[in-house]
């Protein structure tokens, strides 16, 4: 809820000064659009690889290629988003290509580390007890294993989020349109006004981004209590305290 | 999949880079772009002999020791021959021709390192020490004989030496600065946290929404911010403090250390088993003489984690200081990305990354040995 409040108060500073002279608040608007359609379309194909690695790195099958995974989440984790964006320009040419590269880069990370942190945090003996109730591997999987894990991974889903709402800002060095336009704009044109109005916009949807998955995990754990009570669920909760 | 599958994988993208993608691209001069030379084609007999290298590191029969120095070895030779080849592609044409390097090299060249780290990170700790310090030589005498000075990246350098020295200091001091303001905020409000345990909610609260806000517009948001304030208290200019400059890019890096090192210092002074301070207390330590000798110990290894997240995060976050005039490695990056000039970007980007790494390293070295000794 706190960030949710944050998201409007910083809007409202972002939109307000469009009436006296500032960025068009209609533009501004646009703009946001632009840059939460951006984040999403490199953060959930970026989230769905994630997942499905991590979950093949602690497969007992996948285990060899663990090292590989830990080496190259460390690695990504060195190369900052400014950096990937600009290394990929060469590559793709100026607009969105560089962005979604260096989103799905930066996507792809959290969710990875957090999947297999928390899958190996499950305690071997309830998966053991699921395959000797009789469930099959993919069934203890998804039955036993994700739910125990699912507040860890909704941690590790919750940063690559907001990073892919921050990456995407500044994409607009590399040309694409997004919240971070205004800011580049006012950094080139000494308007601070741009500047400011930009970097609450950009932190408003960030905030927004945070507020609405914490409040749709709140929601999913909740109905998740009433159906099944499971201790991952009230971890969900205390999850969704934070800002 | 095993291992041994996954260095297979890794000879094949080397391979397919080499044979698919351009490895070098010869251009009139550093910004239009130039017509790739394809593949290997360029390097000849010296390609042939680098894959077969690092086709030798690859099979699990072959020991690790002579894996990983088979890799380096083919890793060497395929940056020494396209240094060569670069020299062959310029000749005859005029001076402002440049040779690029393409993706396929890149991509080649990160394939055979993976490769050689795969190898050697099986290796005993003097081993490893011992290829990381044959890596280093691979590199510097080809570089003192002149092997790499047709590349269009070195010429960039050369042209700009002094320049890139002066803001691999300021990215580090600039990064220094950071992590030393974060450490003032960060430290005294662990203690208090710690000493009071409801004092921790609401900072970690407040530093977790600063990690929320994305860095490029807390950075320029301290602009019109700092410009406010100075405008209110000119006195402050006096202390050297601008709205534009290094201040803006300290305080704004400094914001997002202080989550991870706050975190760890807590983290770490909690780490304490309650029955082990309870038995120094019951010996007759005194408080101080607990946090000293009980509490810090095993709070050093959980601080050192914390650490090294947070100096990794400062020299990719300084980065962006280039935008609000405070110089550093990121001043070449956005120059680089404003010109096109794509050696001048990886001039910035190159340095930063290597930083971000070997800090990584040489931190997480530290604390294996905190955490064996604690």
């Amino acid at each position: 809820m706190m960030a949710l409040l944050l998201a409007a108060g910083l809007a409202l500073v972002a939109l307000l000064p469009g009436w006296f002279g500032g960025f068009p608040p209609g533009r501004l608007l646009g703009l946001a659009a632009s840059h939460a359609g951006l984040a999403l379309a490199g953060v959930v194909p970026a989230a769905l690889l994630g997942l499905a690695l991590g979950v093949l790195v602690t497969r007992p099958s996948g285990r060899a290629l663990r090292p590989a995974a830990d080496a190259l989440a460390a690695a990504a984790q060195a190369v900052p988003p400014v950096v990937a964006v600009a290394l990929a320009v060469p590559a793709f040419g100026f607009g969105w290509g560089p962005t979604i590269l260096a989103l799905l880069l930066y996507g792809i990370m959290p969710v990875l580390r957090a999947t297999v942190a928390a899958l190996e945090a499950v305690p071997p003996e309830a998966r053991l007890a699921a395959l000797a109730l009789g469930y099959t591997p993919a069934g203890a999987l998804r039955e036993v294993e994700l739910p125990l894990a699912w507040p860890l991974v909704l941690d590790g889903l919750r940063v690559a989020l907001v990073l892919a709402v921050a990456t995407a800002a500044v994409g607009a060095l590399a040309g694409a349109a997004t919240l971070g336009t205004p800011i580049v704009l006012g950094l080139q044109n000494q308007n601070q006004l741009l500047v400011l109005q930009g970097a609450a916009a950009t932190a408003a949807l960030a905030f927004a981004a945070e507020g609405l998955l914490l409040a749709l995990a709140g929601y999913g754990a909740g109905r998740g209590r009433r159906s099944s009570a499971s201790p991952a669920s009230s971890d969900g909760t205390a999850q969704s305290r934070k800002p | 999949m095993r291992a041994g599958e996954a260095g297979r994988a890794l000879l094949l993208l080397a391979v397919l880079a080499g044979l698919l993608l351009p490895w070098l691209t010869v251009a009139p001069n550093r910004l239009l772009p130039g017509t790739a030379t394809n593949g290997f084609s360029g390097l000849g007999w010296a390609a042939a002999a680098a894959l077969a290298a690092l086709a030798l590191a690859v099979p699990r029969r072959v020991p690790a020791w002579l894996g990983a120095a088979a890799g380096l070895g083919g890793v060497a030779l395929l940056l020494v021959a396209t240094g060569w080849a670069a020299a062959d592609s310029l000749e005859g044409l005029a001076s402002a021709a440049r040779a690029g390097l393409g993706g396929g090299f890149w991509l080649g060249l990160v394939a055979g390192a993976a490769l050689v780290v795969a190898r050697g990170a099986a290796l005993p700790g003097p081993g490893r020490a011992a290829l990381a310090a044959v890596a280093l030589a691979a590199l510097w005498l080809p570089w003192q004989a002149g092997s790499f000075e047709s590349l269009s990246l070195v010429v960039e350098y050369r042209a700009r030496q002094a320049a890139v020295h002066a803001a691999l200091l300021r990215h580090l001091m600039l990064a220094g600065a950071a992590l030393a303001l974060a450490l003032l905020l960060a430290v005294p409000l662990a203690w208090a946290g710690f000493r009071r345990p409801g004092a921790a909610g609401p900072v970690g609260a407040t530093l977790g929404a600063v990690q929320v806000v994305p860095a490029i517009a807390l950075f320029a948001a301290l602009i019109p911010l700092l410009a406010g304030l100075l405008a209110l208290l000119p006195a402050l200019r006096g202390l050297g403090l601008g709205a534009i400059g290094p201040a803006p890019a300290v305080l704004a890096t400094a914001g997002y250390l202080a989550l991870p090192l706050w975190r760890s210092v807590l983290g770490g002074l909690a780490a304490a088993d309650p029955a082990a301070v309870a038995a120094a207390r019951a010996m007759g330590m005194t408080e101080g003489g607990i946090t000293r000798e009980v509490r810090l110990p095993l709070a050093l290894p959980v601080f050192a984690g914390g650490l090294r997240v947070a100096v990794v995060q400062a020299i990719g976050l300084v980065t962006l200081g280039g935008l609000v005039g405070a110089g550093g490695l990121g001043a070449l990056v956005f120059e680089g990305l404003s010109q096109f000039a794509t050696d001048l970007m990886l001039l910035g980007a190159l340095p930063i990354m290597a930083l971000a790494l070997a800090a990584d390293a040489l931190i997480r070295l530290l604390e294996h040995r905190l955490g064996a000794s604690a």
